[in-house]
């Protein structure tokens, strides 16, 4: 299925989830909210397709970390709206702190000058 | 996780998830100023393919596998149900198979693995010697490693006083039996410590079944008194109805009779197995260690020298494995034989999937080009092999459940543990997993095959499916591989068979026909007054011998094939044992003048016992052939003398009587016996223990109606006396035959399994010859229409069936070879590599897979050759 969907960047494994959680942290939101909020926030450079996204937020919900229930949207529409859970709270945290340590390390990796004057 | 019956709601959520999400993106479009219809077309396309996001965002879900599952076994069902031929021959085959093992594995579990209905029977230790009281007490004293009993089994009580005269079946055990056992009982107590005392042992427990038959389940039984072989005895307790020991029969338990006063009881009375219990920490090797430093210096104890053999290699084993004993080889042995048929079943099975993948081929062809996995195919027919196999193991099950009391009926009466053979959940489980194993061994080679269709070549083939050569090398694998074994067990089968017919051909050296025996039971005290003894039973034979149709009738104490033994130690005129070794231990029959003559058994030299013989005046004996044989080789035995160790006058041997198989068919006296010895039953024919037999069996021979002569015995009995109960009726050549019981319940059941693998193998090559053929019929045709004769087809076809089964007769016969010295142990009369039997074997195989070939090359024969070419 990957050459269907050819403008976009891939996501590293596991940064989704990352993305997601981030997202929900403002508040309440819906599958298509989140894509138009992840590409909003990322400049339009980030673009998550239907066939990634649905299948985390799923799992996400599975996992306990996102709860979901249905609500009427202000233009009248039923939407299911995604809710962060006190453990997807922690796992965001944790999350972070991950992507922090790889994003630094990569820095590292790619100009070791830089460390060594820090 | 969601279970599948709420999957249909969260279908439908998630379907409205995604719509939501697209008419938020067509709204958001047409708010940027597009029309409606680009908005949703920009929206779709940005969305992607709806179904493929379903399905991915389904996986998430968990249960996929079990949906596809439910899937896969509708469809198998419903396939099962289109070829219904095919179902039927292959759920048979497998619950005949699966029945079959189900059945005999509920033995092995009853008998080998169910642990022993006893608390905490892991502790539980047999001793693997024998004891008499004297050595029993002196272990009792210095083992630490575990709490020990002895028992005796196979006692018999005469109840008197309440009600008619009844003959119980008891067990005599050491005080602390029940302790050991960790037995509790129903109402009462058990029996203390020191109550097996000389004096202090005047007690009985009762088991459920007495107190309930006996004594109408009477609540204040316990601290009654009864008299048991004259004997008073108080009732101490009752065993709840579950408890068995050693086995169901014991119907009352009295203590021994321990008395170091009674030199020659004490020592050299019943040597009894011995049982423990290990105390806490005790290891089982512990105990055996500790036993066999008893045993090197336990013989000191003893007033005489106790031969070196005695207890040799003894050890401590599970109390288990000790009841159990020697069955555990014959069941073991026919579980194998249940196996190797499952295995053929299973053969069988995957060839008939396989004939019938060639015609699904197509079927398969058309969902692989649809895009179906290959692992989905392989997962799809392996469900629809196991489908059919839990169907066969659920027809098993009845089968097996049915089948279990004729399969109880078949074993033997002595079988241990027994009436622990039931249907339980361990069983059922056995089932199950072997309906599962079953299935996915015979499904997986087929849909191995099936899930690789050469697409092209099998779409194009018209009407009718295709096989590769390679499938056809599968089956001809799996048909060999069936016959192989099939011959196996054949051959297996065979020796088992022929040494069936040799023991029970064997000459036992009695003529058994029209001889009926009855055991005569006094109570243990009726010859303490030998007198009143003698003249008893003189006048039984007497009058038996006036009764109309009797030809002859005698007495002996105890009856060849009889399942009891006296053992008596002789001094041998000029005959020295070996030193540290033992006296000569002889089988000591009594019998009364005319035994030989009555029981058909030639007389080589010498005379018989006369009238004037059991006077006491002259001592006389008779040995047998083998026992003359041994201690006086190349001399004359008449004339020479022996005398009873104990006694002071000698007897001389006035005759040798040919030999008589006493102990069982193989053998006329236990490996640790040296030899019989016949006394006439008179004042010279003392025991052990200086009594004289008290129960003798009296053989009628007689052509006489059975029941009559049977009620003509009880009568003439109780005339003689008020406290001589005849115990059992029984014709001579009913106890031959119970005496091969064991190997007939074995060779049974073994051959019952062979004729099954002969039958499947047979149906094998069958459908395989048959397949061939249709392969071929155009062949064929083009080969008629060349002008080729129906003998070349015949012959043709026959070398197909004919070289299938060479091959796998010669596997057989090559494993044959190798295994079946296993069954050593179980033949008599027959090596395990007899060749007559594996030639017969090997020609049988021929025949049968002849004549299954020959059917379907009939067929081929008749081929027109016309039609066989328009086939297409």
């Amino acid at each position: 299925m990957a050459p269907r969907y050819q403008n976009r960047i891939e996501l590293l494994q596991g940064t989704l989830d990352l993305l997601i959680l981030q997202t929900l942290q403002w508040g309440p939101q819906h599958g298509y909210g989140i894509s138009q909020a992840i590409r909003a926030n990322s400049g339009e450079i980030l673009q998550v397709d239907t066939g990634s996204l649905y299948p985390a937020l799923h799992r996400l919900e599975r996992q306990k970390w996102i709860s979901a229930d249905w609500r009427v949207s202000d233009n009248k529409q039923r939407v299911r709206l995604y809710r962060l859970t006190a453990k997807g709270k922690k796992q965001l945290l944790s999350e972070r702190s991950r992507w922090e340590q790889l994003t630094d390390a990569i820095a590292g990796v790619l100009s070791p000058a830089k460390r060594g004057q820090a | 996780m969601k279970f599948p019956w709420q999957r249909q709601d969260r279908q439908q959520e998630l379907e409205q998830e995604l719509q939501s999400h697209l008419q938020m993106a067509v709204s958001d479009g047409i708010d940027r100023g597009a029309s409606t219809a680009e908005a949703a077309h920009s929206a779709r396309r940005e969305f992607g393919n709806v179904a493929l996001v379903e399905q991915v965002t389904r996986d998430q879900w968990g249960w996929l596998w079990l949906e596809e599952f439910l899937q896969d076994l509708r469809f198998g069902a419903r396939m099962l149900r289109k070829t219904p031929g095919f179902t039927v021959v292959a759920v048979l085959t497998l619950a005949l198979g699966i029945g079959a093992n189900t059945a005999i594995y509920s033995l092995v579990n009853g008998i080998l693995l169910r642990p022993l209905p006893y608390y905490q029977p892991d502790q539980l230790v047999q001793v693997t010697g024998f004891y008499p009281k004297g050595a029993f007490a002196a272990m009792r004293e210095q083992i630490h490693s575990m709490d020990v009993a002895a028992y005796a089994e196979g006692y018999e009580f005469n109840l008197t006083g309440a009600g008619a005269p009844v003959r119980l079946s008891g067990t005599l055990v050491s005080a602390d039996l029940f302790a050991v056992l960790g037995a509790q009982p129903e109402s009462g107590r058990i029996f203390r410590r020191g109550e097996d005392l000389a004096g202090q042992n005047n007690f009985v427990v009762l088991s459920h079944a007495l107190w309930q038959q006996r004594f109408a389940s009477d609540p204040s039984i316990v601290g009654c008194w009864i008299r048991l072989e004259g004997v008073q005895r108080q009732i101490v307790g009752v065993m709840p109805a579950d408890f068995r020991f050693p086995s169901p029969q014991t119907q009352v338990w009295v203590p021994l009779n321990i008395d170091p006063r009674d030199t020659i009881n004490y020592w050299a009375g019943d040597f009894m197995p011995v049982i423990g219990r290990l105390r806490s920490g005790a290891t089982l090797a512990q105990a055996g260690a500790e036993i066999r430093l008893f045993q090197s210096h336990v013989g000191n104890l003893f007033p005489w020298p106790m031969p070196a053999t005695w207890n040799a290699g003894i050890s401590a084993v599970s109390l288990q494995d000790g009841l159990v004993g020697d069955i555990r080889a014959r069941l073991l042995i026919l579980l194998v034989a249940v196996a190797l048929v499952l295995v053929i079943a299973c053969a069988n099975v995957a060839n008939l999937t396989l004939s019938r993948a060639a015609i699904r081929g197509k079927e398969i062809a058309v969902r692989v080009s649809l895009g179906a996995g290959r692992g989905r195919i392989v997962r799809q027919l392996i469900t629809e092999s196991v489908l059919m196999a839990g169907v066969g193991g659920a027809l098993g099950l009845a089968l097996a459940a049915g089948g279990l009391s004729l399969l109880k009926s078949i074993l033997p009466a002595d079988t241990p543990r027994v009436s622990d053979v039931a249907l339980d959940w361990r069983v059922l489980l056995f089932a199950a997993a072997l309906a599962i194993i079953t299935g996915i061994i015979s499904g997986t080679a087929p849909a191995l095959h099936a899930s690789r269709p050469e697409l092209t070549e099998t779409l194009k083939a018209g009407s009718r499916g295709t096989t590769h050569s390679a499938s056809q090398g599968l089956r001809r694998a799996l048909v060999i591989g069936e016959l192989s074994l099939a011959v196996l067990l054949v051959c297996g089968a065979g020796l088992l068979i022929h040494s069936l017919w040799a023991l029970s051909h064997v000459d036992p050296g009695f003529r058994s026909e029209n001889v009926l025996t009855a055991r005569v039971t006094p109570n243990e005290s009726f010859c303490n007054d030998p007198g009143r003894c003698f003249s008893f039973y003189r006048d039984l034979a007497n009058q038996v011998r006036s009764l109309p149709g009797v030809t002859n009738s005698a007495l002996i104490s105890t009856l060849p094939l009889g399942g009891r033994v006296q053992k008596r130690s002789v001094n041998i005129e000029n005959y020295l044992p070996a030193p540290s070794a033992a006296e000569p231990l002889l089988w000591m029959n009594a019998v009364s003048p005319g035994y030989f003559q009555a029981m058909g058994i030639p007389f080589l030299r010498g005379r018989e016992f006369a009238e004037a013989d059991t006077s006491g005046n002259s001592r006389v004996a008779i040995l047998s052939a083998e026992t003359a044989r041994r201690f006086f080789p190349n001399q004359d035995a008449v004339g020479k003398h022996l005398r009873l160790l104990g006694q002071k006058d000698w007897c001389t041997i006035i005759g040798v009587a040919a030999d008589v198989r006493g102990y069982d068919l193989r053998r006329s006296v236990p490996q640790w016996m040296d030899g019989t010895v016949y006394l006439p039953y008179g004042p010279g024919a003392s025991l052990e223990d200086g009594h004289i037999p008290a129960e003798m069996t009296l053989i009628v021979r007689s052509g006489a109606n059975q029941l009559q002569l049977e009620e003509s015995l009880r009568n003439l009995a109780s005339s003689l006396s008020d406290d001589t109960p005849i115990a059992e009726v029984k014709p001579m050549p009913v106890i031959l035959s119970a005496a091969v019981s064991t190997p007939r319940a074995v060779t049974s059941l073994f051959s019952a399994f062979a004729a099954v693998a002969l039958i499947l193998g047979v149906i094998g090559i069958y459908g395989v010859i048959s397949f061939f053929v249709g392969q071929r019929t155009r062949e064929i045709g083009v080969r008629m229409a060349l002008g080729a004769q129906p003998r070349d087809v015949l012959k043709l076809v026959i070398h197909e069936g004919l070289s299938l089964t060479l091959i796998g007769v010669a596997v057989g016969l090559t494993a044959a070879f190798a295994l079946t010295r296993f069954l050593a142990g179980l033949l008599y009369g027959v090596s395990p590599t007899d060749p007559l039997n594996f030639a017969g074997v090997a020609v049988l195989f021929a025949i049968v897979a002849l004549a299954a070939s020959y059917i379907p090359a009939r067929r081929a024969m008749r081929v027109d050759p016309m039609i066989a070419l328009r086939y297409e």
